[in-house]
């Protein structure tokens, strides 16, 4: 069986015949599963120094000059890279005595923070597919960016003790501003809220479950909500970026309701990450700091806000971006600023981020070209062999060999 | 500025993801990713119907993106892909809580006559050629 790290489920069930580096056959992946696999052959990222042709030992030997010789130096990305990737590039951190950051600093990274240090409750995905009865998804609509989420896990399949899967046994409740694929799967489980009130939602909730009479239009429903949430055995809430940049980043409502729900019964969270691989980089900074994101090395370890990509742009003279395209997702008035700062991009694929890069190293894709190790969204280890044969480097390599250079 | 002023909330499609897979030059990432959904009867005040051009302007940028029409009522409110495009009409504001705000944007939607911004112009304006 084969790996698709085409996102955070990673799975494992995937059969698949090459044709050469052409996909021939295949069986299990979705849909984006199988772009991530045809993008084997589709505009592949070369070695390249000042916009020329390089080679790789050329490519990593100016990176590693551009790197030691920044004074504020930003390490970013991360979440598409392997476990020892990851490590690497925090080494490398340590020892340039510069900024580690990856998207989870504006996305997620506050929910798992949270779960990583024990303060928010959350479980496996086997969990959720033996004994899930409820399950949540808010401003989270895996049906489009995770496939087979619901699929595998979280609503159609049979379990221990779900033996009657979604017919009987599993609900799905969807919180969202728009009527989104997952949405319409939920059906009458759909509540729609304006954009910007899903805190509102949520105290709303909060009162309900605590006996009050919500100040929402529609009493009933939120009052039957609070009861099949108070009757529920085992509930777990999928959260998304929606979630979190409704409350712009202030998530003590949506703290406090899931205290409540497991004052009254048992609820996990996990988060629905993008890239393959966000939460080994999370769990991997979280052991050697304490922090998820946004930290630095500069004088020993510090973390705040002022260390995410964010804010780090206005000061830092160089950037090193791995496995991220941050030029196609910040801001335009960011990613202005960043195409503007010398920088090294390491990734499998030409990107808006590798087009502004100073520097551009090549690697081959974790769990095809190359093996490798990453964790689950819900923070399971899986290990991965190459399945196709290339002559692309492993993340881990790149970034040690960058060490070596500096 | 004539059109109207709406509330524009980015998501991520299947499509989009897909077509950003295989290669974000492509035109099928273009036709996935510059990409409106206007609610009925917010087009209609506008002149507009599936498939044609709109301008997208505020005062972080602008983008001309084409537009569909949702058939769930959502008046007041967009949906768009979150894409290059969708960048280039956020501001870079961090929100009350400390979090970079990504996912939500009030901007002007009028009819356009222009082709859809490509991605290389989106390159071009952000100096990333």
């Amino acid at each position: 069986m084969a790996f698709c790290t085409g996102c955070s489920l990673l799975c494992d069930d995937i059969e698949v015949d090459f044709d050469g580096a052409k996909v021939k056959r295949t069986m299990n992946l979705c849909r984006k599963g199988r772009a991530h696999y045809d993008s084997l052959r589709v505009d592949r990222l070369a070695p390249a120094v000042d916009g020329s042709a390089a080679s790789i030992d050329e490519a990593i030997s100016k990176a590693g000059e551009l790197l030691a010789g920044a004074e504020k130096l930003l390490l970013f990305g991360w979440g598409n890279s392997t476990l020892a990737a990851q490590q690497a590039g925090i080494g490398l951190a340590k020892k340039l005595g510069s900024v580690i950051d990856d998207p989870s600093s504006y996305s997620q990274g506050l929910i798992t923070e949270k779960i990583l240090a024990g303060d928010l409750p959350s479980c496996t995905f086997d969990d959720v597919r033996n004994f899930a009865d409820v399950s949540i998804f808010w401003g989270d609509d895996p049906s489009s960016s995770h496939p087979r989420h619901l699929s595998r896990f979280s609503y159609f399949p049979r379990g221990e003790k779900r033996q009657r899967g979604y017919e009987e046994d599993r609900e799905a409740i969807v919180i969202d501003v728009r009527k989104s694929p997952t949405a319409q799967i939920a059906a009458d489980g759909f509540f729609k809220i304006p954009p910007g009130g899903d805190a509102e939602f949520a105290e709303a909730l909060m009162a309900t479950l605590g006996g009050k009479i919500p100040k929402v239009e529609d009493k009933k429903r939120m009052l039957n909500l609070g009861t099949k949430l108070r009757k529920a055995k085992f509930g777990v809430i999928f959260t998304g970026l929606g979630l979190a940049h409704s409350m712009g980043g202030d998530l003590d409502a949506f703290f406090s309701l899931v205290g409540k729900l497991n004052e009254l019964s048992r609820f996990s969270v996990i988060p629905t990450l993008g890239d393959y691989n966000t939460r080994g980089f999370n769990q991997n900074l979280f052991d050697e700091t304490g922090s998820v994101n946004s930290v630095s090395f500069a004088d020993g370890v510090a973390h705040g806000p002022e260390f995410g990509i964010a804010k780090y742009l206005d000061s830092c003279d160089a950037v090193m971006v791995v496995g991220a395209d941050p030029v196609a997702a910040l801001p335009a008035p960011l990613t202005k600023l960043l195409s503007g700062i010398p920088m090294v991009a390491v990734n499998s694929h030409r990107t808006l981020t590798t087009d502004a890069a100073k520097v551009t190293i090549p690697i081959g894709v974790a769990g095809l070209e190359v093996g490798g190790s990453a964790l689950r969204t819900d923070g399971v280890k899986v290990d991965f062999d190459a399945v196709v044969k290339s002559d692309y480097l492993p993340d881990v390599e790149v970034i040690e060999r960058i060490m070596e250079a500096v | 500025m004539t059109g109207k002023e709406v509330t524009v909330v980015t998501y991520r499609g299947i499509f989009q993801e897909v077509e950003e897979a295989l290669g974000m030059y492509s035109d099928g990432y273009r036709d996935q990713s510059a990409l409106i959904d206007l609610d009925g009867s917010d087009a209609k005040a506008l002149g507009v119907e599936t498939g044609k051009p709109v301008l997208l302007e505020n005062g972080s940028g602008k983008v001309v993106v084409v537009a569909k029409v949702s058939e769930d009522p959502h008046p007041g409110v967009a949906f768009m892909p979150a894409s290059p495009w969708s960048a280039q009409l956020l501001s870079g504001e961090v929100g009350g809580g400390g979090l970079l705000e990504l996912k939500r944007f009030r901007a002007n939607v009028s009819f356009a006559e222009g082709a859809v911004t490509s991605i290389e112009e989106i390159r071009e304006r952000i100096g990333a050629d």
